[in-house]
Order: C-alpha cells, then structure tokens, then sequence
C-alpha cells in the first residue's frame, strides 16, 4: 500500500510532500479524509481550521506519534511511515500545545537536555545542542529555575527549547500562542521568526487568524480533514466564506475591508496601516 | 489509550428504568447469594437466571464479550488450576507425582468458575444498566454520604479527561525521542517519571481548580441541600425488590436455618 | 450601593513575595459591565477571584484596604453567602465543570443553597435556553466543545440567581467559533438582562463592542480607567501595557491623525462600517462636489 522511499523522493526543496493521506480514529472518527500537501524547505507556513478540523491529526503523523494506514508521508525524502517517533524526533519537532504536558525536570538546562540524550548523543554534544536551544528561546538567565515555578510564556519557550535542542528541520507549533497576552507572544513570534530565517521550516498551527496574518509566508486551511485552500496569506483573507466554513474569524479589519469593498478597498487587508492608507488614497482621490 | 471504558449502553429496557436503589440492592444479595450456594447445579441454575436478566436487559453480545474478556480468562484459568491444586475426595482420575487428580476437585473447579461468572455477570449488568450518574444517585439515597457520593461522581467524571491528559502527555515526550519500552527495567522505570511528572502537576492543578469551582458554587452552605432529581420506588420497583429477596431468601433459610447442604 | 468596591486595596499571596495587587480602588455600578484588561500578572485575576470572597477565604494572603461586594466586606461572609450574589466562570473549560451532566451541573449551585425543587427545574431550563444550550441537559461536560463548557459554566452560575457575573478570562482556550458563542452570550446578558458584569481579558477585541468602561492593569496598580471610547482613542497606551489594541482603535487613531478635525471611534465592524461608509466616503465627496 505504502509506496516505498525510492518511489517518493521529494523535488529538491520539498521539506515534506503528503499524498492522499487518511486517518481514521478507533471508534470511527475520520480526521484526514485525502490530504495532499507539500512544504518548502525553509518556509513558515500556518495550518488552520477549527477544532476537529484534521490540523493536530496532520501534524501528529507528520512527526509519527500516529501511523497513516494509507497515504504517503515522505520527510525530508524519508519514508516517515518506516520511521519510528524518536528517529523522526531528529527530522521533524513537534511543541505541544501545554507546555505543561512536557515539563518534569528540575531545572530549564535539564529539561532541555532531555531531548538530545533521548536520541543518544553523547554528553558534550547534547550540552551543545541545548546550549544552542536555551540561547535560540532566550532562556540563558533561567537555565538553572526549576520549569514548573516560572510563568506561562517562559515554560512555552522551555517546551519549544527542549523540542529544537534536537535540532529538527522542521518545527510544528502547536497554538503556541494560547494564553500569552500581546507583548509575550510578540516576543515569542521573534524567537520563531528567527529560528525560521536561520532556515528552520516551521509549521505553527493555529487559528489565530491575526497571527497568520503578521508571521505565515503561506497558509494551508484544513476543514473536515481536507485542505479547502493553499495559498499566499493575503489569498486566504479574501475567501470570506471559505473561512468561515473552517469555523474561522479574519481580523475585524478584514472584515471591515470586505464590508467596503463596494467603495473600492480590496478584501485581502489584513493590517489597519493598510486600511487607513488605503482610505486615505480614496478619499484623496475623490477630492 | 482509554483505560476506562463507561460499561454503560443507552436503552429503555426493564432493568434500565429499574430504580437504581433496587438494582444495587439485587446485585449485592444475587452476589451473596453466588457466594453461599456451593452446589453445581444450584449455582447453572442462578447463572441461568442471570442470563436471563442480562437478555432483558438487552446487552449487545460484542460489548459483553469484550466486559467479560477479562473474567473468561480467569474462569478457564479456574478449571485447569483448581483440580492440580486440590488433591481432595476421590476417585482419583490421574496421579502424576504430587499432582492428584479427583474427578470432585473437577466438579468444584467448573463450580467456581460458574461462580466467578455469575458475580462478574451480575455486577456487570448493574454497570450497563445503570448510568453512573444514578448510580451514585442510588448510593447516596441508600446513605452513603453526599460528600462521598459527589467525589465519587468527580472521579468518575474525570475519568475520561485524565485519559485524555495522559495520552498527550506521553505523545509530548514520545515526540521528544522518549521510549517508553526501550532499556532495562531501570532505565524504564526512569522513563516513566518523564510521563509520571506531569500528570500529577495536571491532576494537582485541576483539582485546586476544581475546589475553587465548588466553593464558588455554594458547596456546603446549607446542611438541607436539596436535590432536582429525586428517586420514586414505583410499584415495579417494589415487586422487583421483593422478587430478588425471596430469590435471596429461600437458599439462604435453608442453608442457615435448616441446615441444608447447598 | 455599588456592586463591587476596591478601596485602596493591596495584596501579596500567601509564600510569595510580591504584591499581587497594590493600591486598587474602582467601583462597579449595578447594571454595568466593566472589562479588566492587562498583562498576563497584571493582577485581574487576583480581582475576579476577591469579587466573590475566594481570596482571602481560599487562598489565604495579606489583604490590605476594603473590598465590599454588594456593601459587605469580603472578610466578614464566607465564600457561600457571596455566590448567592456573585457568580464566577473561570479560564480553563473542563476543570470547573465536575458532574455528569450538564444538568446537574447546572443544578448544582441552587441544590446547596436548599432552593425547592421546581424552582430548580425552573432556573435549570432558564439558564440554559439563555445560553443556548437548551435540550443538552444529559450530555456529559466531557463530550462538550469548549465553547460550550464555558456556556454550561455561565448557566451553572446564572442558575443561582447572582446579581453580578465575573469571568476570569473566559475565552481563554477557546478556537473562534467558541469565542463567538461565548461573547454572544455576554452581549446578550449586557444588552437584554442588564446583569452587571466584571470581565477580565487580555485581548480586549470582541469586548469592547458592549463594555461600558474599561480599567487597565499594570503590575498590580491600575494604569487608567474610563468610558470604553475614552480608552480606546489612545491605542499607543494599551500597546504600551502589553495588551493587544483592538485593530479597530489601531485604524479609527490612524485615520483621526491624518486628519485633523476629524474624530472617528470604533467598537464594531457594524459600527465602523456604518460610519466609515455613511461618513468618510460621503464627506469626500461633498467636499469635492
């Protein structure tokens, strides 16, 4: 069923290329109903869609934690469906979206150790791998607090440290703003951006509309375990429908822009710099 | 990865509408009633009778076998072991060594097991008849505790959501390269603090939640609490009770008070 | 008598060493909907969970100044007498909803205040058909979406009767079709029930559109309080907090700077729409003609 690695090489530049995927949980839920996607080397893409819409279940066979029974999921020109979760570990990261559900040791150095020394590395290189993590999330002047007494926004980044300290090509965050408020996940976003501009593909799960809009390169909506839309990120705000079919909200001044389309402002505005110039330009031009 | 399943199966059937009061009163007097009879044929006969009220009951075969997979196992276990085990009563079949082997150590093998069946029967049609929910409704009109009976409640409650907050915590560290079943049984053992940790932080944190949410609630304001639901022995219920009594009764009267062998 | 009063009001939680809150004073009116807006530590937790006597009855700490809920000082009656008046609904869904069925959920809190059992029945299906979740009283608060536990954790609090409602950061993990079924709900307690409300939120996006006045938090101290509008036409001061400004705000400043005279003020798409396309487009256009 499972065509084998040589069959599915990946294209140059494709990080990840899904073909047909389906997934179908005990019980008879089916989440991935025929998937096809590929990401690029190197790229931010958001996946989107309200709960249930097959995003997580994406993700989690992606990194294997669950086993396709059909459908090809090649990473990093690697049969993923060969591969067990910790040999994946390597290749693609996966940040949960309670940090909570990650964090046990006593301090942030240890935590974010774990990872590499799971995978085998000997000791000097795992400190190096951490080390490289720790500085990558800002963690140098909590290495040594215990995780669990620090706030919401520092366990985050310990969790998405701990996941990058083995060094994946590519990193999936799940909702890894939930719970922030404005200036912590600004700062966050920074760190990701960065890790992303380091060449990191990362994959951030959302559906945080206003987070596509600042941070995607691309976005992906999923609804009931199809892909509904790939495209560029202003292509995604303009199918007001279509989002709202995914049980998504566009920001407030998408919609405002949508409501003025009649006026002449086109629909895929996603800042309010954008919609005040643009208005201004009208209205200069009517004068 | 559900460790438990809710045995119970949506119906309106006989047992279903049965007061769970009632229900729980039969179930622990056909237990002791399994308990006291020793006798073979006696006990085919209770067994026979529990069959029938799982059949009123309408339990589906599948979800049956799987309840009862378990206690299948223990009975086959019961048969081969009991005659290896008790060398009493003759004629001895076969003698290999110290084993012996008497054809009445079978008989009150294959009774035990019969046994074993008809409690894990009985208990387990109070649990697919009867919601949890008035389960521990019945427990508490029966006397147990409120308090008692609304921990029981929550713990039953969360059941389903610890499930579900063990399983994302053991893919959290299974993606973070973690092998539960790999290494020796020390190194195992170590691994299991990474899946151990977190779900008591969880489970301390939901529950200091959940003490928050109770007392906001106006848990123990008032000794005369009432209750929007109340239980209402109707006269099926009564005849039900008086049924599994005299059921209960006459066996154990006549093993107790007349001395008869059962 | 006001709803709620802070008077000069500081706090530090029992093993901590610093104060949660310092020198708070604010009243809430009855009737009124007040929306706390701050930082994640800025202190609106420590608010919501004093407006119904959990702190300092619960969670124990040294409380300074007055706090009165409805003219009683929270030291003086327990957390029980209070919910009689106050109901809570806090951030995380599935850990404030403990029995088996919404039904008894929302039962729960006039069963142990002894209120007659039709009367319970009664105040269960209000509840409920106020937060549209009318017909799913044998569902089990597990197999709910997160928008619905938190309406069920509304209706279980509405079900008591209370004067007031205080939500601590209600739509805190909810996706956004959640959000909307949550915020419909507070609108339509705000605009239909006049049930006094105290909302605490760090992204004050949706809330503004039915807010009466808002109070922003830092560290603790209150940063500013005011009429919604008030607030909102100085967005630089709410990024400055930490807290998201609506994008609404962002754009109605944008517009009032470019151009003078003008003083435009968003709490809706509706609104802006309304405005934005009766007004500024229209304006335009008689200055040209």
């Amino acid at each position: 069923m499972i065509p084998s690695t040589a069959q599915v090489m990946p294209r140059p530049g494709k990080m990840v290329s899904v073909r047909d995927l389906k997934f179908t949980y005990e019980g008879g839920v089916e989440a991935l109903r025929g998937v096809n996607l590929d990401i690029h080397e190197g790229e931010m893409l958001a996946i989107v869609g309200g709960n249930g819409s097959g995003k997580t279940t994406f993700a989690k066979i992606l990194n294997g934690l669950l086993r396709p029974p059909s459908g090809s999921v090649v990473v990093d020109g690697k049969n993923a469906s060969s591969m067990t979760v910790a040999e994946l570990a390597k290749t693609v990261g996966y940040a949960f979206q309670n940090p909570d559900h990650q964090l046990f040791s006593s301090t942030v150095e240890d935590e974010v150790r774990f990872g590499p020394r799971n995978l085998g590395y000997p000791e000097a290189e795992v400190a190096r791998m951490a080390g490289q993590a720790m500085d990558a999330m800002r963690l140098g002047a909590i290495r040594g607090l215990p995780p669990l007494s620090l706030r919401l926004s520092d366990r985050r980044r310990i969790s998405i440290a701990s996941v990058i300290a083995m060094d994946p090509k590519v990193l999936i965050l799940d909702e890894p703003t939930t719970g922030l408020d404005a200036a912590e996940t600004k700062n966050l976003m920074e760190s990701v951006s960065m890790l992303n501009r380091e060449g990191r593909t990362i994959v951030l799960i959302t559906h945080d509309m206003r987070l596509v809009a600042e941070y995607a390169h691309r976005v992906v909506v999923m609804s009931n375990g199809r892909v509904l839309l790939d495209s560029d990120v202003s292509g995604a705000f303009s199918d007001l429908a279509l989002l709202r079919q995914s049980s998504l909200e566009p920001p407030p001044v998408t919609l405002l822009a949508h409501g003025l389309s009649d006026h002449g402002i086109p629909k895929d505005i996603i800042s309010p710099q954008e919609l005040a110039l643009r208005l201004l330009m009208l209205r200069g031009e009517r004068q | 990865m559900t460790v438990f399943v809710d045995l119970y199966t949506d119906a309106d059937t006989f047992l279903h509408r049965l007061d769970p009061r009632v229900k729980i009163v039969a179930v622990v007097l056909l237990s002791l009633l399994a308990l006291i009879i020793g006798n073979l044929v006696h006990l085919l006969v209770l067994l026979a009778f529990v069959l029938l009220l799982l059949a009123l009951g309408r339990a589906t075969l599948s979800k049956t076998v799987f309840a009862l997979k378990f206690v299948f196992r223990i009975m086959v276990m019961i048969v081969v072991l009991w005659p290896i085990f008790d060398p009493s009563g003759t004629p001895v079949l076969a003698e290999l060594g110290p084993v012996k082997i008497t054809e009445p150590a079978i008989w009150k093998g294959v009774a035990m097991a019969v046994r074993v069946c008809c409690l894990a029967t009985v208990w387990y049609i109070l649990m697919f008849t009867t919601s949890q929910r008035d389960l521990v409704r019945g427990l508490v009109k029966l006397g147990l505790r409120f308090d008692f009976g609304l921990a029981l409640a929550i713990a039953l409650r969360f059941i389903p959501t610890f499930g579900v907050t063990v399983e994302s915590i053991t893919d959290a560290q299974r993606a973070r390269g973690l092998e539960l079943d790999k290494g020796a049984p020390l190194r195992r053992s170590k691994n299991y603090v990474a899946v151990l940790v977190p779900t008591i932080v969880s489970a301390l944190r939901t529950a200091d939640m959940l003490s928050l949410a109770l007392q906001s609630r106006a848990y123990g304001a008032r000794p005369d609490r009432t209750y929007l639901r109340d239980l209402k022995m109707r006269w099926t219920d009564a005849l039900a009770l008086a049924v599994v009594v005299t059921i209960f009764a006459i066996p154990a009267i006549a093993k107790y008070l007349l001395d008869a062998s059962l | 008598m006001r709803a709620l009063e802070f008077n000069d009001v500081s706090f530090t939680y029992k093993g901590s060493g610093s104060k949660a809150l310092e020198g708070v004073s604010f009243a809430v009116n009855k009737g009124e909907f007040i929306t706390l807006l701050g930082r994640n530590g800025s202190g609106k937790s420590t608010i919501c969970l004093m407006s119904n006597g959990l702190i300092p009855h619960a969670l124990p700490g040294a409380l300074e100044g007055a706090v009165r809920i409805f003219g009683q000082e929270v030291r003086e009656r327990s957390v029980a007498e209070f919910s009689k008046s106050v109901g809570i609904v806090f951030q995380e869904p599935e850990s404030q909803l403990f029995c088996m069925s919404v039904e008894e959920e929302v039962a729960f809190g006039p069963e142990n205040l002894a209120v007659p059992r039709e009367e319970i029945g009664d105040r269960v299906e209000w509840a409920l058909e106020l937060v549209g979740m009318k017909g799913f009283n044998d569902r089990s608060p597990f197999s709910l979406s997160g928008g619905e536990k938190q309406r069920v954790a509304i209706a279980a609090a509405l079900s008591m009767r209370p004067e007031m409602l205080v939500l601590d950061e209600p739509a805190y993990a909810l996706d956004p079709v959640g959000r909307f079924e949550l915020y419909s709900v507070l609108k339509e307690l705000k605009q239909k029930h006049g049930m006094t409300v105290v909302l605490a939120e760090r992204d004050p996006e949706e809330a503004v559109a039915f807010s009466d006045r808002l109070l922003l938090l830092e560290d603790g101290k209150i940063a500013g309080v005011g009429a919604t509008r008030n607030v909102l036409r100085d967005p630089q001061k709410l990024s400055s907090l930490g807290i998201a400004p609506p994008q609404l705000s962002e754009l109605a400043a944008l517009l009032n700077s470019r151009l003078p005279g003008e003083s435009f003020s968003f709490l809706s798409v509706e609104e802006a729409e309304r405005t934005l396309s009766e007004d500024f487009f229209a304006q335009g256009r008689a200055r040209r003609a």
